[in-house]
């Protein structure tokens, strides 16, 4: 699964669900930070991040998320995510990501609650 | 706060303009203010400079009242201005520096866009299509000391050429409250990222230790340790310490081994590193890769040497066992940086790798044992599988032979033995008298017996046993019996050659009785040959001479070739003894690693010649024993015992 690299939109009519494929290091986290400039220029202000798929982040891909919530905070939006090993959980709490967007078990809740 | 750039507009539909002085004050005011609000978004966590650069360009801009301009961060990896925040809000692409440039940058606090010192003159030509679009007029260079950090550009100032001396000493504050921003973000970002690969660290090492699966163990060690050190590859190749190589074990991302060259593409990817293999002082990622082996140390290999992986930034460290040896080697390549260029791996990077390579160690060796607990609980449960089945081959009792007295003693090595033996009553009167000894131990022994037992009762059951013809002619070609009994063996040899494994046969040696003439035809198939002792204390040795090869272990046609079966035949008389055993009695060993031998076997057994069946088999039996002292055991021990009253 790591070694697919995808990124894949689901847009609804308030909000939007990026899906990640892959590692998520500089290469796809700037796809990823690409796609969400995109769906915030175009008023998708309620966000969710799907990494179901990428069970590898490095501090890059870290440091992009950081940078799409602080976009989505300009634009007084929402960011949830959903998906995450355990381990990535505690990583997004220890990294202060969670104080700033949600964490949810499946896409379903994560856009219920956005 | 009001944005005093904006508010000029709004000041001219006042009926009541403001002073200059008011005018000052409030821009001033205005400053103090945004910056204060800065500070506060600076200590609030958010410390993504580009993301607050769009706010520091708002107020820098509002103060001076100025209506264009740009704030460009200096990336030092790339050596290039990257445009962060822009008035207007257009894009541009990032502005090379060259190494001369920066020098020249550090020594200017302003920089005239139209009058630029000789030395920025390539440096404003590349920056042109920004100035122009920016409408630039001043350059402010960021730093902190003499490291360079970006630049402000700003456009054309509103209702005035120049700034004032008091706007430039402004200018000069903001300036420097931008550089702190840009410092403390990169600081930040790399405390961000050390705390991120230290919990990685803390997080992952005892997570992979608990893999148990050794595939498991390999990938995650593998995954963890490309994410820990922002790596784009890694690798872990496990050393053969018999063979002295290294092989590769699991490889990320999966075609990291498709721009090998040179050698094994895929998991196939083995590196010989005895000292023999190759003495080259080269730098090339195979050597590099020795080494760390071979001294256990930290390993570097750069883009241009590695003949690996397709020219990558190696960094590879030794994974310490639990006894000291190397268990193999972690590789990580290309460490990326943001923006994906690839830089080279630090002093903090071998430590951590080293680090978290102890941890693998840890994890791998754990994996392994489990690997072999499990295949040890496999390996008993197969056992007491075999031992049941054995269980059921080995004859509780004897039966009783007309005028003869019969005995057995089987003593397995371990939980399933391989021997033998059996004593067959056949439709014909006759009996049927056999012992064994399988290759192996455990299940496949135990399965090959049971073939051979199963076998040689279907054989048994089919023959005409030679009845009425065995009796007097002893040549072979003409006694029915002999031929019936070598046409059984190759039935055997075939049966146990189809459903053996390679090294797998069986010793057989078979005896055809018949109680009314006292003939015993015999057949042996590899096996040691059964001592007969006869009443007078001679003895001699059955099937010594005619023996042809064990069976299953070569097919029909190549046993024809080699040795066929031949049978012969003994007529025994009262008082004769014959003496069947397998190799465990006559290569027990004693302490002083002294075989038990035939001649110990002949003397104990003419010493017991005139017992009945069971004591010349406790006798011999004790003979063993007694030679073998405290010495141990290291084959099974069978005996079948066949007296003729």
């Amino acid at each position: 699964m790591l070694n697919k690299f995808d990124i894949q939109i689901r847009e609804g009519q308030e909000h939007a669900v990026i899906e990640t494929a892959g590692y998520l290091n500089d290469a796809l986290g700037e796809q990823l930070s690409e796609k969400a400039r995109e769906l915030i220029q175009n008023g998708h202000t309620q966000l969710v991040i799907n990494l179901e798929k990428t069970t590898l982040i490095n501090s890059i891909g870290i440091s992009i998320l950081i940078e799409i919530i602080e976009a989505l905070e300009e634009r007084e939006g929402t960011l949830n995510f959903c998906g995450l090993s355990a381990t990535q959980e505690r990583t997004f709490k220890m990294m202060a990501l969670a104080k700033y967007a949600g964490i949810f078990p499946d896409e379903e809740s994560a856009i219920a609650n956005l | 706060m009001k944005d005093p750039s904006k508010s000029l507009g709004a000041n001219l539909q006042t009926p009541k303009p403001q002073s200059t002085a008011e005018q000052t004050m409030e821009r001033l005011i205005f400053s103090l203010s945004e910056l204060e609000h800065l500070g506060q978004t600076l200590i609030s966590g958010h410390t993504n400079f580009n993301h607050s650069s769009k706010t520091y360009l708002r107020i820098t801009l509002g103060t001076l009242q100025i209506r264009r301009g740009a704030i460009l961060r200096y990336h030092p990896t790339q050596q290039n201005l990257d445009v962060v925040a822009v008035t207007p809000d257009e894009v541009f692409p990032p502005v090379p520096v060259e190494p001369d440039e920066l020098t020249a940058l550090l020594q200017h606090a302003f920089i005239e866009n139209a009058t630029p010192p000789e030395s920025l003159k390539q440096f404003f030509e590349r920056s042109a299509k920004l100035a122009d679009v920016i409408d630039i007029r001043l350059w402010v260079p960021l730093k902190i000391q003499d490291e360079f950090l970006g630049m402000i550009g700003l456009g054309k100032f509103l209702a005035r050429d120049t700034l004032e001396a008091w706007e430039k000493e402004l200018l000069t504050t903001l300036a420097h409250q931008i550089s702190i921003a840009i410092a403390y973000s990169q600081m930040v970002e790399g405390i961000q990222s050390e705390k991120f690969r230290l919990f990685m660290l803390a997080e992952s090492a005892p997570q992979i230790c608990q893999l148990l699966q050794p595939e498991e163990a390999a990938e995650q060690v593998v995954h963890q340790a490309v994410s820990l050190l922002d790596a784009n590859a890694g690798a872990l190749m496990l050393t053969n310490i018999d063979q002295q190589e290294l092989k590769m074990n699991y490889a990320f991302p999966e075609t990291l081994l498709e721009r090998t060259t040179g050698t094994d593409s895929g998991n196939g990817l083995v590196i010989p590193y005895s000292e023999d293999a190759s003495t080259s002082q080269e730098l090339t990622s195979k050597n590099v890769l020795k080494s760390v082996v071979t001294e256990g140390l930290p390993g570097h290999c750069p883009p241009e040497s590695d003949t690996l992986f397709g020219g990558r930034n190696l960094m590879a460290v030794p994974i310490p066992g639990r006894d000291g040896d190397v268990l193999g080697i972690l590789i990580v390549g290309d460490k990326e940086e943001r923006g994906g260029s690839i830089t080279a791996f630090t002093d903090e990077d071998v430590i951590l790798l080293d680090s978290f390579a102890k941890q693998a160690g840890v994890a791998i060796e754990n994996a392994r044992l489990h690997q072999e607990a499990l295949e040890a609980r496999q390996l008993q449960a197969e056992m007491e599988e075999a031992r049941k089945i054995q269980e059921n081959l080995i004859p509780d009792m004897l039966p009783d032979i007309p005028g003869y007295e019969v005995a057995g003693h089987y003593e397995p090595r371990g939980p399933v033995g391989g021997d033998y033996y059996d004593c067959i009553a056949l439709p014909t009167g006759r009996w049927g008298l056999a012992i064994a000894d399988v290759s192996g131990k455990g299940m496949q022994a135990a399965l090959l017996m049971a073939t051979l037992r199963a076998g040689l009762i279907s054989e048994l059951s089919r023959v005409r046993n030679g009845v009425g013809e065995e009796a007097d002619d002893t040549t072979p070609t003409h006694n029915p019996l002999y031929a019936e009994i070598a046409d059984m063996a190759m039935t055997l040899n075939s049966l146990l050659y189809a459903s053996g494994t390679e090294e797998k046969y069986a010793t057989f040696f078979y005896s055809h009785l018949n109680p009314e003439t006292d003939i015993l035809t015999t057949l042996n198939a590899g096996h040691n040959p059964p001592l007969l002792v006869r009443k007078d204390g001679t003895y001699k040795w059955l099937g010594e001479d005619v023996g042809g090869i064990p069976l299953g272990m070569f097919p029909n046609d190549m046993v024809t070739n080699i040795a066929e079966y031949e049978a012969e035949h003994v007529q025994l008389i009262s008082g004769d003894v014959v003496v069947y055993y397998t190799d465990g009695v006559t290569e027990t060993v004693n302490v002083e690693d002294d075989y038990y031998d035939e001649e110990r076997l002949v003397e104990a057994s003419i010493a017991c010649k005139d017992e009945d069946a069971e004591g010349i088999r406790a006798s011999l039996h004790k003979a063993v024993m007694d030679f073998q002292g405290e010495a141990d055991q290291f084959d099974d021990l069978t005996l079948l015992i066949l007296r003729k009253k």
